[in-house]
This record gives C-alpha cells, structure tokens and sequence, in this order.
C-alpha cells in the first residue's frame, strides 16, 4: 500500500490516492496538528497551562495565519515530508500515519466504531 | 566536512534528486558486528564489476571504516582530491579517506547523519550500474540517513549461523521492512571451512542457521560464503579475495552471490515505482 497521486483539494485540503484503490482527504490543519517530529510529540504531551505567556514568535505566527503546506516529498520508500509556510519541515509521516489520519467518511466511520 | 566538495544547495520545499545516475542501490546490513559485512560488501562490489557493470561503493560505517585497508588505501588531501576515490575499476567513498586510522570520529548522531547524506548527495557518483552500500552494524543514525536519503532498490542482510547472529538479522530485517526497503535475503557468511588438507567441510559455527531464518522470516536466502582465511588475508593486503583470487572457491561463491544480487535487484526495480510528490 503506497500513494499513487498526491492533489490539492481547494485551500485547504489534501487528496491521496492509494495503491488499494483508496482515496483519503485530509486537511491541512489536521495533518499539522499531528506532526510527527519529536519537537510537536513533546508539545502535544505537555499539560496545557492557561497562565502561558506566547513568545513574540508564536504571536507573529498566529497573526500570519494558520501555516500553508508547500509543498509533500518523498522520504526513501516509506513516508512523506511536508514543507510548511512557516519554516517547520521535520515531521516525516509514514504510510501507517496518513492512512490513520484519513478523514473521509469511511474511515472516520471506522474510527467512531472501534471507540 | 566543510572541505568536501559542494553541490547543489538544498532547496526547501523540492526534493533533490539523490544518485540521479545509479541504477540500482543496495545496502549491505548486519544486525550485528564482526559477521564480516564490509568484507561481503567489497568482494560483492568487486563481484558485479567483474561481471561487466559499473560499480561504487560507499562506506557509510563513519566510526570504523574498513574499505580503505580493504583497498589498501590511505588518507588523502582533502583539498586536493576528487572524491569518489577509484580502485580495481569501483569508485570509492569513506570516512577513512578523511580520518586519519588512528584518529577516533566522536561525533553525535546529526553529524553522521551529515555525513552520511553528504556521501550520497554531494559526492558526483556519476552513472553506476550498481552502488554498493556498506552499513554500520545496528539499526542506529546511518542506517535511518540511507534509508531516507537513498533512492534503495534493496538491501542484503549478512549473518553468521550462530542464533546470537540471527537474532541480531532479524532486527536489521525488520528494519527494513518497517521503512519499505525491500529486502533482497540474508547472506550466511562464514558458513563453513574446507580443510585444503583434506577437503572435508566443517560447519565451525554450525549450520542452516541463516537459510532457516530466511524461511522463517519469510525472505530469500541468497547463499553461503565459506570461511575462509585467504579472504581476511587479502582483506588485510588490500586487495579482496575476487581480485586478487577470482577462481578460488570463495572467488567463486562471491561471483555466483553478485549474479543472483543483480538479477533480485532488477526483478524488484520493475515493481518499484516512484513515489508521487506535490508541490
């Protein structure tokens, strides 16, 4: 199971068409949010404090907007590298990983019944 | 590394085109260390080119290169030297080519992974029909670089037939396997010793243990290469067994592993496509 044809869906969206036949949509902001990479894992672990002040590098990136992908290369036979709009390229995303962030309704279905 | 020879800068956002001249790429693994990997990697190298292809090998082992002695080849001027070095007809790169032998390489994983990256994108390869890849043991930072770096047609596995060997195979295998590097078979190196007084064969370190664990593991076994002291001897002279003996029993097994070596790697570049990129 490997990607055959990567396409932009709009703004926003991110079309894969897999060797199986099957065809995932994602958007962007989901696949950024589940970036790979030890730094973002470390972030995401980390417990939410409400006091936290921003740094005047998260306030200029919040006034840019969310991050656009640029652009999605290979990585040896087995994953992805998104270059994002905001410098950050080091989340390589395994097949594994896509297949389990597709968000088209099949899948999502899936997802709803193994919870 | 800065005195390496520089080529196109990284472009952020397009993927480089990495060995856009080698047809095939084939890592030499070992799960473990002093199973003779470097030795199979040589003598295969030399193996192909003798069967008329043009050949590389490149030493990705950044703390313990042997392929220099293996060639008998020293440290050159850096400032002065094209890189990839040539020798019985192969291109060469190594660490060892850099590094003084006496001098440790004590670095942290992101500078093996520099240069290791830089063996394979800045050096000018140029058009190989085959280029050998001799791994450091282990599943560590080199492994990982070359695994996301190299366009890898496949990988080889070498092993001895004792079980502290093969278990050590499986881990390399499933490395592989996890990053969709196919996996060619495992070479059971150092399988047996024929007596020249004699001619009686002797399993030293048992036997099967490597084809079982190909069967076992669901992969091709790609043969057995005896044990054999003239092979650590010209290893040490600096000039590999199927240069220096291409009709000695182990010349020969070495030759008879190059032809099903590249007759694999072109049976699996036919389903090997490339991967779609967006940009």
């Amino acid at each position: 199971m490997r990607p055959v044809k990567l396409r932009r869906q709009g703004e926003d969206q991110l079309v894969i068409e897999w060797s199986d036949g099957h065809v995932s949509v994602y958007h962007w902001r989901t696949l950024r949010a589940a970036c790979p990479c030890a730094t973002c894992r470390e972030e995401r672990e980390k417990p939410v404090d409400p006091l936290r002040v921003l740094s005047a590098q998260e306030v200029a990136a919040l006034a840019a907007g969310p991050p656009r992908a640029l652009s999605m290369t290979p990585v040896g036979h087995y994953a992805y590298q998104i270059h994002w709009s905001d410098g950050h390229a080091t989340g390589i995303y395994t097949f594994e990983t896509l297949r389990n962030l597709c968000e088209c309704d099949a899948c999502r279905r899936l997802r709803e019944q193994a919870r | 590394m800065s005195h390496m020879p520089r080529g196109t800068p990284g472009l952020r956002g397009q993927q480089r085109v990495v060995l856009p001249g080698v047809r095939h790429t084939v890592a030499v693994a070992s799960g473990k260390g002093g199973v003779g990997k470097s030795t199979v990697a040589a003598n295969l190298a030399l193996a192909l080119a003798a069967l008329h292809h043009r050949v590389g090998l490149l030493d990705a082992d950044i703390y313990g290169p042997s392929i220099p002695i293996m060639f008998g080849l020293d440290t050159v001027d850096v400032a002065t030297t094209r890189f990839p070095l040539e020798k019985f007809g192969i291109k060469l790169m190594s660490m060892g080519f850099i590094v003084q032998p006496d001098q440790a390489v004590i670095w942290r994983g992101p500078m093996v992974h520099k240069a290791v990256s830089q063996f394979l994108t800045e050096i000018p390869w140029g058009e190989l029909d085959y280029l050998v890849i001799d791994l450091p043991p282990g599943t560590g930072d080199a492994q990982l670089t070359v695994t996301q770096t190299a366009p890898l047609t496949g990988a080889v596995i070498v092993t001895t037939p004792q079980d502290v060997s093969l278990i050590d195979a499986r881990k390399g295998l499933r490395m592989f396997q996890q990053v969709h590097v196919p996996v060619l078979g495992i070479i059971e190196n150092m399988s047996y010793f024929v007596c020249d007084q004699c001619g009686k064969r002797h399993d030293i370190f048992r036997h099967g243990g490597g084809e079982r664990c190909a069967q076992e593991l669901g992969v091709p076994f790609l043969g057995s290469l005896p044990l054999d002291p003239l092979v650590s001897i010209q290893g040490d002279q600096g000039i590999p067994i199927v240069q220096s003996h291409p009709d000695s029993p182990s010349g020969q097994a070495y030759r008879l592993l190059a032809q099903t070596v590249a007759h694999s790697l072109d049976e699996i570049s036919k389903n090997l496509s490339q991967l779609p990129a967006l940009e």
